[in-house]
């Protein structure tokens, strides 16, 4: 009846090479080419009619926790430059989870939203989406480049920012603070070849004043709900919807 | 990008979605929140009991207790671990977070909620947090059902503390342990007002709850209970239907002897959910019906209902193909056929002990665990007062006991609800709750 929440595990490269980083973004491709994954990546499937916009109050989950993020032009930043003063939709993700129900599911699914928010002029420049890597010592800003080229650099009235972090020990607020586990298997840990990433699938809605409202794993990760649900704070900032 | 690497990055995906999709077929019981993950694969390693201190034994208090039951470890069916909450306020329901690195546990007398730490050390749970103003907060009182949402613990509660009577609420926190809102079971439109159990189908977008009656009575001795006319017209009728997205009901169904555990059929493409009723020893069917509207409905008897068997616990096989029920009064697991969930039948018993109340399965429905314990004053005396955790293999046609922990012989207590653990859901990356721990009330 439903589907396991996601548990994403890293797609295994060779080695630390050429291959390995070319890998996330082959990945990226794929999902947004309709390539060879793209069949096996959808989003969460809904057996209802989503409410309309502004028929239901989201609650304040919490406030999103503040860190220390880079982004793919290697320039530090506060997370909080990228969770407050617009509705935000957050993915936490790493490059090479090849999980068709996890990162690649949110991905796909993010993509749909974002086209459909772009229908919505009203929408205008008050949204986001946010792309934020756990795994900042396979995910340079390079790889997160290369793996969001196709999304940050096309025009649209809704940016898409891709963010990583120096270390580890930069995220860990961050993941601590909004309920993010990831496990590394620990003889894996510290070794050089990339690591299994196991994670539950989680995006995040945020208002313009930092506030979780919304939390997607995969059995909530549904297109039309998510944009219901910007809208809805769209409304609750008093913009009316055309 | 060359052909030849999108053709190999495509063979490696779908090899890993295979692996991934295997590695995350649950192992576990088939009773947590949908949004539950880190999921057992295979073999449970840790049954966590929630006990209810007794006075005189022990030190008294409630406790979390860890039981080694794989059968490949030197420690089978001993006690690993105890952990002390240092009160005693009628331990009763557990439930874990989303991420599966908390388990919140409830006290039905003195309404604190305890956050236990199972990811850092599953084998050694830590108390982290504890949350004691729910009264003061909510207007609720005894915390019973613990249902994980992403991010968040919905606690579906008995009683209140104005008139510790039935009519009670939802507590909404996250999972920091900080209130967010407050949703009151419904008492129009048929509603009564009364609150237990929590069951959400995701895919459509409804959240069921069920009834059963207030402080007054679940605190109150049995026998005399029973003998309270008056008393005894305060227990829930209802099971509340409600649009999950918008936490609101939807429609009150009338379901006559209190309603309690209710389960979802897992099965891919059903559309019911099952319940079980105390005090009328029913099983009720919640179904879609050819228009889409949700209707209830009496499918089948359990015991005879004129002896009150007291139904109380039920455990879903995975493919909702099986139902085990727990009879408190005759210390009976019975398992029904639901093949046809219209008309399940009794195809086997058992006594598995002089008073039973939890049943929790493993996912491919080959162990089965019972505990003893109802309510501290509702359970039996005397000789008939046995307190344990007792393991069983199942092999389709009978129930063979592996293991038994007797909780009064460890200086325990009242052993009620079992939940499944493993070692392999120990957080590895993540650093551990400081964060949380430091903002226990």
């Amino acid at each position: 009846m439903w589907s396991n929440p996601s548990n994403c595990r890293r797609a295994r490269a060779d080695s630390a090479g050429t291959r390995a980083r070319l890998l996330p973004a082959a990945l990226a491709l794929l999902i947004s080419s309709g390539g060879a994954l793209s069949h096996e990546v959808s989003s969460a499937k809904a057996d209802f009619v989503p409410p309309a916009p502004g028929t239901y109050r989201l609650e304040r989950i919490q406030a999103v926790p503040d860190g220390e993020v880079v982004d793919t032009r290697n320039r530090s930043a506060r997370l909080a430059k990228y969770t407050q003063g617009h509705i935000t939709l957050l993915s936490l993700m790493y490059t090479s989870c090849a999980d068709p129900s996890g990162c690649p599911m949110a991905l796909y699914t993010l993509q749909k939203v974002r086209r459909d928010l772009e229908r919505e002029k009203s929408t205008g420049s008050r949204v986001r989406i946010v792309s934020l890597s756990f795994d900042p010592k396979h995910d340079t800003p390079e790889v997160m480049r290369a793996y969001g080229a196709g999304e940050a650099q096309r025009h649209s009235p809704v940016p898409w920012v891709f963010l990583t972090a120096r270390s580890p020990q930069d995220l860990r607020p961050v993941l601590d603070g909004l309920g993010q586990d990831v496990r590394v298997p620990a003889d894996e840990a510290e070794a050089e070849k990339p690591a299994n990433l196991t994670h539950m699938l989680k995006v995040f809605l945020i208002d313009r004043d930092g506030w979780v409202r919304e939390i997607y794993t995969s059995n909530f990760l549904v297109p039309q709900v998510i944009v219901n649900d910007v809208q809805t704070l769209l409304l609750e900032d008093g913009v009316k919807l055309r | 990008m060359s052909a030849s690497l999108l053709q190999r990055v495509a063979r490696v995906i779908a090899l890993i979605g295979l692996f991934a999709g295997s590695a995350t077929a649950w192992a576990d019981e088939t009773c947590n929140s949908p949004y539950v993950t880190n999921l057992i694969k295979g073999q449970e390693d840790y049954a966590y009991v929630w006990t209810l201190g007794v006075e005189g034994l022990g030190d008294g208090s409630d406790k979390l207790v860890t039981i080694d039951v794989n059968p490949a470890s030197l420690s089978y069916g001993k006690v690993l671990n105890s952990v002390s909450v240092g009160a005693r306020g009628e331990a009763h329901h557990m439930g874990f977070s989303d991420d599966r690195r908390f388990l919140w546990a409830g006290g039905l007398d003195d309404s604190k909620i305890y956050v236990f730490d199972i990811g850092t050390d599953p084998g050694k749970p830590r108390l982290v947090k504890t949350i004691g103003d729910l009264p003061q907060q909510t207007g609720f009182v005894g915390p019973h059902t613990f249902y994980a949402l992403p991010g968040r613990v919905l606690v579906g509660n008995l009683s209140n503390a104005q008139d510790h009577g039935g009519v009670t609420g939802l507590a909404l926190y996250n999972n920091q342990g900080d209130l967010i809102q407050m949703y009151p079971m419904p008492t129009s439109n048929g509603g009564d007002g009364y609150g237990y159990d929590i069951a959400i189908n995701p895919q459509k977008n409804v959240l069921l709850t069920s009834s059963f009656t207030g402080w007054n009575n679940y605190m109150r001795n049995l026998g005399e209970l029973v003998g309270d006319a008056e008393a005894m017209k305060h227990f829930g009728n209802t099971v509340v239907l409600w649009d999950l997205k918008a936490m609101t009901p939807k429609k009150v169904f009338s379901v006559p002897g209190s309603p309690l555990e209710i389960r979802w059929s897992l099965n891919p493409g059903d559309n019911w959910a099952v319940i079980a009723t105390a005090l009328t020893s029913q099983i009720w069917l919640i179904k879609q019906d050819a228009s889409g509207e949700w209707q209830a409905k009496d499918v089948a008897v359990i015991g005879d209902p004129s002896k009150i068997p007291l139904p109380v616990d039920i455990s879903i096989a995975a493919d909702g193909k099986g139902l085990w029920v727990n009879t408190f009064m005759d210390g009976k697991t019975r398992y029904f056929d639901l093949s046809n969930p219209e008309h399940p039948s009794q195809t086997y018993e058992k006594v598995t002990g002089k008073q039973v109340n939890m049943v929790s399965q493993s996912w491919d429905g080959k162990r089965v665990y019972i505990t003893s314990s109802l309510l501290a004053n509702w359970d039996k005396t005397g000789e008939n007062d046995v307190q344990f955790l007792r393991g069983f293999d199942w092999d389709g046609n009978a129930l063979t006991q592996t293991f038994e922990v007797d909780f009064y012989k460890e200086k325990l207590g009242r052993a009620h609800h079992i939940k499944l653990g493993s070692k392999a859901l120990k957080a590895a990356y993540v650093e551990q709750p400081e964060q949380l721990s430091s903002r226990s009330r």
